[in-house]
């Protein structure tokens, strides 16, 4: 069940990405929300959890792209488990310590993908505005990060019904 | 992790799973994603009108001027285009515009700001084959690199990782163009030093021996001109002549090249 609500997010998120997102540009560059939605599973549900979402959104992106295939899901999975790790040592809860972590995880799964591809051929990934998407993805994702986590909390919900223990 | 790198490098020893899985998801994925598209259009027009208007207004005004000066070549060029329609003829050499073509819808862009390609709404039901050249009336678009029932997706000619042969249509020379990425201009790299080119000029496909494109498609005009790059050869900068940023309608040329 809760495989399913993971599913049902990332495919909402990839139709958001592709119908909406991807037409709307700011300052040549534009949002990410497949790397929204691994840094809020990562935020709600811990590195594990942040990982597992990573491989398996960057995996449905690598579907639908022709950069070469399990470089989103690597990148994506080494940010959400990054992402989460960093969220367990926070001791303070606060609004904006989850949009500052969307930011710097935005700036982690851009680079990451960026400096993987180059490693594996992929020509000029880390380009001169290179530095203008992290900060639009970041930008973006700052603003959605706390809607987003609500998102993640609702797929994590285990909704089948607990056998007493009587 | 590990996972991820295992599929990666099966992806990088060319393991055919990889394909047949991105054409499954595109069949599948595909319509949801036009309906979506269409249903979010208005949103991405009220945006993209807000934030170019200046550089529209800007952009009308040039090509107005544009327009008038190309009506007075259109004169000039007939003859030499109907004395050269009638060299062709003459040596029953095949040319591009014997080529038949499947006009094809673009459904939708790029997805990420790392994707360099569009989704076409013609696929292999309608004759569209991997590896056709794509072309608008202006110029050459791009390839067909992977093909479903229904669909088809084009490697943009901006992609970094595309390449065409090109002849520089006064001098004859010829190089490979190389793209560099959503927006930029391309790179030519091997045109000869002491082949006299400037700002403006043409180049075509050159379609040479055992090229993946067939001769005489327009690919893009020279914006720069760098002799210092090199001792043997000049580097060219090229604009594209198809509009990449607004694409609607694109012919997918019924050309493969030879084996």
């Amino acid at each position: 069940m809760i495989g399913a609500r993971w599913a049902l997010v990332i495919a909402v998120a990839l139709t958001l990405q592709s119908s909406l997102v991807a037409g709307i540009e700011l300052f040549g560059s534009r949002g990410d929300l497949v790397v929204l939605v691994v840094i809020a599973a990562a935020l709600a549900g811990g590195p594990d959890q942040g990982a597992f979402v990573g491989f398996g959104a960057g995996l449905a992106l690598d579907l639908l792209v022709q950069t070469p295939f399990g470089l989103s899901a690597l990148a994506l999975s080494i940010t959400g488990y990054a992402i989460g790790s960093f969220q367990g040592t926070v001791l303070r809860s606060a609004w904006w310590i989850p949009v500052l972590n969307a930011g710097a995880g935005s700036m982690l799964g851009i680079v990451l993908f960026a400096v993987g591809g180059e490693m594996v051929g992929q020509d000029d990934l880390i380009r001169g505005d290179l530095a203008g998407i992290i900060a639009v993805v970041a930008l973006i994702n700052m603003l959605l990060i706390l809607p987003a986590v609500r998102a993640a909390r609702w797929a994590m919900t285990d909704t089948r019904p607990r056998l007493s223990s009587r | 992790m590990l996972s991820s790198i295992t599929v990666l490098t099966l992806d990088f020893r060319g393991a055919g799973f990889v394909s047949e899985l991105r054409a499954a998801a595109s069949t599948v994925f595909g319509p949801v994603r036009s309906a979506a598209s269409t249903v979010f259009e208005p949103l991405t027009n009220a945006w993209n009108g807000m934030v170019n208007y200046d550089d529209l207004a800007d952009e009308n005004t040039e090509l107005r001027a544009e327009i008038a000066e190309l009506e007075g070549d259109a004169v000039r060029g007939a003859d030499a285009i109907a004395r050269a329609q009638d060299i062709e003829d003459a040596t029953g050499l095949p040319t591009v515009r014997d080529l038949s073509a499947v006009l094809a819808r673009v459904v939708s862009g790029p997805i990420s700001n790392f994707d360099h390609t569009v989704e076409l709404n013609r696929g292999s039901d309608h004759g569209v084959a991997e590896g056709m050249p794509v072309v608008t009336g202006s110029g050459l678009v791009g390839r067909v690199v992977q093909v479903t029932g229904g669909r088809s997706v084009v490697r943009l000619v901006t992609d970094p990782d595309f390449e065409v042969g090109v002849r520089h249509v006064l001098s004859r020379e010829v190089g490979i163009a190389h793209g560099n990425g959503e927006g930029e201009t391309l790179t030519v790299n091997d045109i000869a030093q002491g082949v006299e080119v400037q700002e403006g000029d043409s180049l075509t496909t050159s379609g040479i021996d055992r090229s993946i494109f067939p001769a005489d498609i327009p690919v893009g005009t020279v914006s720069e001109v760098d002799s210092s790059s090199s001792l043997l050869a000049q580097e060219l900068r090229l604009e594209p002549l198809a509009d990449l940023d607004r694409l609607s309608f694109v012919s997918v040329l019924q050309w493969e090249p030879a084996p």
